[in-house]
Formats: structure tokens, sequence, C-alpha cells
């Protein structure tokens, strides 16, 4: 896959999702639907909010609670007024439907995000490296 | 131990018994969605296809102060839903 960038405050974004930096947020995202939205990065996608206002944007960055930070954006507010954006945040409580885009294929898109996680879990080797997991000890 | 994926124990395995089917959705603020149920979670957040969402709306004539229900629909081919926002997950009503 070429390496697209994203020009936002002149910093340059890889069309790459990383996964996230924390345990906690990655086993939240593998145990929920989180993960689907977390793969849908650099597509364009409408996003709902639940104050009746539509974003119109590329997926930069999507965490573990829906918090979402895009580019490349418009801004139609409840009112209808239409606003272009470079950068955009918005937390997750606020997100009402995330439009997924047509050319998504679901599952692939989640078995690729797991595999990723998986591969951060198992960095290391089995016997070196923290774990995230210990064994139960009987 | 673990439940076998066949055996409905616990209110949402009720809706993994939808999956793949079409459904109906109440949500929060008037909202209705009807598709066809792909994936959902723990929180309910959900992937439907399909979509056909309806807001219901009521207006107060001034004259008469009659409510007149009104509704919009629009349709939208795939859909992720957060699931705090909904309040009913059920198999499609059937009219008559």
């Amino acid at each position: 896959m070429p390496r697209i960038l994203y020009g936002v405050e002149n910093v340059l974004y890889p069309n790459i999702m990383e996964v996230s930096h924390s345990v906690r947020e990655r086993t939240i995202a593998e145990n929920s639907l989180i993960i689907l939205l977390q793969g849908i990065h650099g597509l364009v996608t409408t996003i709902d909010l639940k104050n009746e206002s539509v974003i119109k944007g590329r997926i930069i960055n999507v965490d573990a609670f829906m918090n979402i930070r895009l580019t490349e954006v418009v801004y139609t507010d409840p009112r209808g007024k239409e606003t272009k954006l470079d950068d955009f945040f918005v937390t997750g409580r606020n997100v009402r439907y995330v439009h997924i885009p047509d050319e998504v294929n679901i599952m692939k898109t989640i078995e690729t995000q797991l595999q990723k996680i998986h591969r951060v879990r198992n960095f290391g080797g089995e016997s070196r490296g923290r774990k995230e997991y210990l064994n139960k000890k009987k | 131990q673990q439940q076998a994926a066949n055996t409905v124990e616990e209110p949402l395995d009720l809706i993994r018994l939808s999956l793949d089917e079409r459904i109906y959705v109440k949500m929060r603020n008037d909202r209705e969605l009807r598709g066809r149920l792909h994936a959902y979670d723990q929180h309910l957040n959900m992937i439907l296809s399909d979509v056909e969402e309806t807001v219901t709306t009521i207006e107060i004539d001034e004259e008469t102060y009659e409510e007149i229900y009104k509704s919009t629909k629009r349709n939208i081919p795939m859909l992720f839903v957060r699931g705090d926002g909904v309040v009913l997950v059920a198999p499609p009503l059937r009219v008559g």
C-alpha cells in the first residue's frame, strides 16, 4: 500500500494507524467494535454527532473511547452552515453514527487490526519482554 | 466455564440470534433504524447495512393546538451505531 501523507499543522501523518501504546486501550479495542473504526483511518467518512451536526473528513486516529481525530474536514453545524477545517477532534460521547465507506471490507479490516494488536503483544518473544497476560498459576 | 455459542443464556444472546437478519432498533431522540445486523458488542455498538433511519418530530398547530407527527426518512448503506443511543432491539415490526 502506498504511503500517503496528510498535512495537519505542518506535521505529516502516515497512512498507517498505529496500535495504541496503552495496554488498557488495546484490550478495550480488541473486545469491542471500536476495532473496526480504528481500521478505517484515511478514508473519507461522515460522522453524525448527537447534537445534529455532521462531520465529513478523513479519520486520522480513533482511540478506545471513540474519540476521533480527523483532517480535511467539512463541518456542518446543526443549522446547516458548512465550515472547512484542517484539524478536528470529537469526543467519543458526542458520536451518534459513523457512516462506513462502501469500499470497506468489514471482516478483513477487523482481522487486520486484531493481527496488529497480536503482533505488538507478542513482540519480544515468548520468553523475553513484558507479558500483558501472565499465565495463571495453578 | 464457557457457554456454548448456540445457547441463549443472557439478554445479549438474544441479539446474537438476530445476526445477519433485518432488525428494528429504537434509539434516543425519537429515532428508529431498520437494517441488517452485521455485528454488535457488549455496549450495543452495532454495524447495520441497508439502513433506513426514521426521525419523528411533533409539531403543534398554533391555532388548533393539535399534535402533528412528522417523520423524516433517509437511507444509509453501511452504518456504525454508537451503543449509548440504543434503547431497544427487536425483529422488524410486522404490520397487521
